[in-house]
């Protein structure tokens, strides 16, 4: 018997963990760049 | 007399070692002279087939020489870890930090990976067995691997060989699915150079990486954090030797290890039940399902986007480094000669990458 509850868990935490952690990989990139941009002008 | 005929392996051959040793030599075969993935397919044909002689006791628990290399190597976690550490140290990174809006094409094509998973699941499956064959869809082989492993070892060659089949049948899968999402105007689209990348820049990136997606998701950290080693060996510019070696002699002796590992879980007992038929069945359908998400989800970021994505770009969001990318490149290219689309697509292909082992490290974490 499967446990839906379980395998409906998975697939929301684990869509939500990809697109957040890459979400939040995104603005970190934009954001370092911009720190260093900063630095290099410096 | 008959007793000594009785020590051979010949009277013990059954019909069910005899179709292992075929399918051993179409792989072996199909590596040999379609290259296809030759590198796995040689070691995991000859693996299947010296698993498949009676009597040779190679997976024999606790004494066979590719047990030892099963256990030690795939059960303990160390092959697919130093797996990632090699590809880490051979990928370039700057083509996603240069366009980070990739990053999230990346994230799309992890779709087919939970669609596969519920199919699994409608199809009997229970969900370990399913994570297993969802990951397939995330055309990653280590990463099947390592989650096949802790979860349905008892899949492990089904899983890793459709992971490793598809992954290089991803010219002939992707293309028409490509075409039936796109008109021939998206097709055209033509991006605009990529920004150059600083050396900082690239030696932040798997620093500032592996603290984000191991904090989020701890269980991807095995392959995460060697993944990003790899690649600060690349990018720091001071280990050249250990970044050489990841990527040069200790991958292809790990590969070796792996290939005839999952080779050696082959065997007919384990191998010819419609179980297998169903893992190949699933990993095309994740397959299908990913490359149609990565391209649906950058003809959504174009209502958006000021500046417009080629949508063929999308479909290497499934990771089979770099062979998806390439497919972007030679689909846009039949469209519109004058268009380059091989870096721009290298982006959505190395977030991939990082999208496949979050969705793994949370199969892991949950099912377990």
């Amino acid at each position: 018997m499967v446990d839906w509850v379980l395998a409906v868990k998975i697939f929301i935490f684990g869509l939500l963990a990809v697109f957040c952690s890459l979400g939040i990989l995104i603005a970190a990139i934009y954001g370092f760049g911009r720190v260093l941009k900063t630095f290099e002008k410096d | 007399m008959f007793e000594m005929i009785l020590t051979t392996g010949v009277v013990h051959l059954t019909i069910g070692n005899l179709v292992m040793w075929l399918i051993a030599f179409l792989f072996v075969y199909l590596a040999i002279t379609k290259n296809y993935e030759p590198l796995l397919l040689v070691p995991i044909g000859f693996g299947i087939l010296v698993v498949n002689l009676p009597l040779t006791f190679l997976m024999g628990e606790g004494e066979g020489l590719l047990w030892k290399f099963y256990h030690y190597g795939l059960e303990w976690e160390i092959i697919p870890p130093l797996i990632f550490l090699g590809l880490g140290a051979l990928t370039d990174f700057g083509p996603m930090i240069a366009n980070p809006k990739t990053l999230i094409l990346g994230a799309g094509a992890q779709f087919g990976v939970y669609v596969s998973f519920f199919g699994a699941l409608l199809l009997g499956f229970n969900i370990p067995e399913a994570c297993s064959i969802g990951i397939i869809g995330g055309a990653d082989g280590p990463t099947t691997i390592y989650t096949t492993v802790h979860l349905a070892p008892h899949l492990l060659g089904a899983t890793a060989v459709a992971a490793y089949s598809y992954m290089s049948l991803v010219p002939i899968i992707q293309p028409p699915i490509m075409r039936l999402l796109t008109t021939e105007k998206e097709r055209k689209i033509k991006m605009r150079q990529l920004r150059p990348v600083s050396k900082k820049e690239k030696i932040l990136f798997p620093l500032v990486t592996v603290v984000v997606i191991c904090l989020i998701v701890p269980a991807s950290a095995p392959l995460m954090a060697m993944f990003m080693l790899g690649n600060l060996f690349k990018e720091c510019g001071v280990v050249k030797r250990l970044a050489d070696a990841a990527a040069n002699e200790l991958m292809n002796i790990v590969t070796i290890l792996l290939g005839i590992s999952v080779g050696a879980t082959m065997s007919a007992e384990s191998f010819l039940r419609p179980q297998v038929i169903f893992v190949f069945i699933m990993g095309l359908v994740a397959f299908a399902f990913s490359t149609a998400a990565g391209v649906m989800l950058a003809k959504l970021m174009n209502l958006f986007a000021k500046e417009k994505i080629n949508p063929l770009i999308g479909s290497a969001g499934v990771s089979a480094v770099p062979m998806a990318a390439r497919v972007s490149q030679v689909m846009g290219a039949r469209a519109d000669p004058k268009n380059f689309l091989l870096m721009h697509a290298m982006g959505p292909n190395v977030a991939g990458v990082i999208g496949t082992v979050v969705a793994a490290g949370v199969f892991l974490a949950l099912a377990r």
